[in-house]
């Protein structure tokens, strides 16, 4: 059992990490907005961990003080959401893939930003930040409860008054508009949740991964948080963390799906070198079979409250 | 016994364009307390841009909106929705994913005295028993007259002291209009004054105590009701 959580403790953290960056694209998406903006919040968060563990903390040696990292996460999620706000406001009044190409534009400005500032390191990044735990394994710790909490909140959300207008919002803007609900505002608070969440996960991710540079938010990422919401549904919270954590998982499982002797060598090859092509065929399959994603709402909901068929229903 | 009309909307002036294009042009109209009023035109005539800038989802270019006295011309949709002006709007607009029930609770999405809330909606099931059958249904599976009750009925939701109502009869079979009217008329008996933006020219002006027409975004005629309905050119050109 050790071994198993010392092999795949990297992974383990990386699929709650991935699965938080997927809950940070969903909010936005709850309100019908669709935003790639996370990669940049998450670098952001990052380079507010590295920069104050590496110069501004000065800790003797042995671990980096937990506590720090918490701060750490706490002003990275701060920054992240009064950016948000700021960066919001005059956004979310595009629409549809222009709000896309916006958020793709700010995450783009901010990677060529941290290229060229002294402050994050330039090209190199900032190397060796300090760590808080002796074991991958115990960033769990921090993610695990954090995951969970965001979980929570996500379920209470969907159930109250806000996450009810966020769904008008999605459904019909003008009928929500015309109902009292001031389109906004919401789409802006749930836009800057996402975007504190995304910020805190970086803070602790510069940790983890004992460096940050400029490859941290990019448009790669952007496409792969929205995948998490693709393959794993889009119409509940649970989509998103189910999604992220399979697709995290997949390219571990390929490999030791790879490493049975008993498949053929071009099998084993595929399953080794080919994770590109699997990954796309599986999002090609996903979106025949799953059109809305592996999780939707119906598992539980089963027919228990809305009767008769329901119209034809699209993915975003 | 006739008592001074008390105006409960005024419209003075109002000017909307959509881009460089003029919708309306310098409407004036007076909607007074206790009364059903409409407003009638053809396809285009800016209608439908009358209600949304009562209802301040566009800005009007110039003009001013009063309503129960105050100035509400750059008011927000949520506030003056709080304040009691509610739309259905044209197109009926239900959400169609979300159940009947979910659809009502929205409509009194400015409320929030809970148990008023589902004492209304109780109030709504036993105006419109079809809605009540289907309470737990999606919206968007309810046919065309179910969908125009629920818009309705999700606009009373939010307590209006002023309903807009547009276009109630677009695209009904005739009987379903004859039922919708009948809401309409007992809405009205219930005490909610109504703007109510119609085609179907001859229903509405039957049904109401004043009529405006509206051409190319202009007023052209208005008066009482039965006066438009024995108007040789509003005959002509509205009521075949
Ligand atoms: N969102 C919009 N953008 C641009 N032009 C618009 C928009 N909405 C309406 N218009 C234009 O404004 C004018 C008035 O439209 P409006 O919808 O108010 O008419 P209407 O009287 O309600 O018509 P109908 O009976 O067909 O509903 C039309 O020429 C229409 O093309
Ligand atoms: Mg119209």
């Amino acid at each position: 059992m050790t071994d198993f959580f010392n092999t795949y403790g990297n992974l383990m953290v990386l699929m709650v990490f991935n699965a938080m960056l997927g809950l940070s694209l969903y909010l936005p998406l709850m309100a019908g907005q669709l935003s790639l903006a996370s990669p940049g919040f998450y670098a952001l968060g990052g380079y507010i961990g590295a920069v104050f563990s590496t110069k501004v903390f000065q800790s003797s040696d042995g671990a980096f003080p937990v506590s720090y990292v918490l701060l750490e996460m706490l002003v990275g999620g701060l920054a992240s959401g009064v950016l948000a706000i700021v960066v919001g406001i005059p956004a979310l009044r595009l629409r549809g893939i222009y709000l896309a190409l916006a958020t793709i534009a700010f995450v783009e400005i901010l990677r060529v930003l941290s290229l060229n500032l002294t402050i994050t390191g330039g090209a190199i990044g900032i190397f060796g930040i300090p760590q808080p735990f002796n074991r991958p394994l115990k960033y769990l710790y921090i993610a695990g409860p954090l995951l969970l909490f965001s979980m929570f909140f996500m379920y209470r959300l969907e159930r109250i008054r806000a996450g009810r207008a966020l769904t008008a919002i999605r459904e019909d803007e003008l009928a929500a508009g015309a109902m009292g609900i001031n389109p906004t505002y919401y789409k802006v608070l749930a836009f800057t949740l996402g975007a504190i969440l995304a910020g805190m996960v970086g803070a602790l991710s510069a940790h983890f991964l004992n460096t940050w540079n400029a490859r941290q938010g990019t448009f790669d990422a952007s496409i792969t948080y929205l995948t998490f919401a693709l393959i794993g549904g889009s119409r509940t919270f649970v989509g998103p963390v189910v999604g992220a954590m399979l697709l995290t998982a997949l390219p571990e499982l390929l490999r030791f799906l790879g490493g049975i002797d008993q498949l053929p060598q071009s099998v084993r090859d595929l399953f080794l070198n080919g994770r590109l092509i699997i990954f796309g065929l599986l999002i090609v399959l996903g979106t025949i079979f799953f059109p809305q994603g592996i999780i939707t709402p119906r598992l539980w909901e089963r027919r228990r409250r809305t009767k008769a068929v329901r119209p034809a229903e699209s993915n975003l | 016994m006739t008592t001074e009309p008390v105006p409960i909307l005024e419209l003075h002036g109002i000017t909307v364009n959509y881009g460089g294009i003029r919708a309306i042009e310098n409407i004036d109209l007076v909607v007074n307390t206790g009364e059903v009023v409409t407003l009638i035109g053809a396809n285009g005539a800016g209608k439908s841009t009358t209600l949304r800038a009562i209802s301040r989802l566009v800005n009007p270019l110039s003009g001013k909106i009063i309503y129960a006295g105050k100035d509400i011309t750059r008011a927000r949709t949520d506030e003056v929705v709080k304040w009691g002006i509610a739309q259905s709007p044209e197109g009926r607009r239900v959400l169609a994913r979300q159940s009947v029930l979910d659809n009502l609770r929205l409509g009194a999405y400015t409320r929030s005295d809970r148990a008023e809330i589902e004492r209304d909606l109780q109030q709504q099931f036993a105006l419109f028993p079809r809605l009540a059958e289907r309470r737990h249904q999606q919206a968007g599976t309810l046919s065309g007259g179910e969908q125009q009750m629920l818009a309705i009925a999700r606009a009373v939701m939010s307590r209006p002291r002023l309903l807009l109502l547009d276009e109630p009869s677009l695209g009904l079979a005739p009987l379903i209009v004859i039922e919708i009217f009948s809401i309409i008329r007992n809405l009205h008996a219930a005490g909610v004054t109504i703007l109510l933006v119609e085609q179907n020219a001859r229903l509405a002006l039957q049904n109401a105590d004043r009529g405006y027409v509206l051409e190319a975004g202009a007023i052209t005629f208005s008066g009482p009701a039965d006066q438009l309905l024995g108007d040789e050119r509003v005959k002509q050109a509205y009521l075949g």
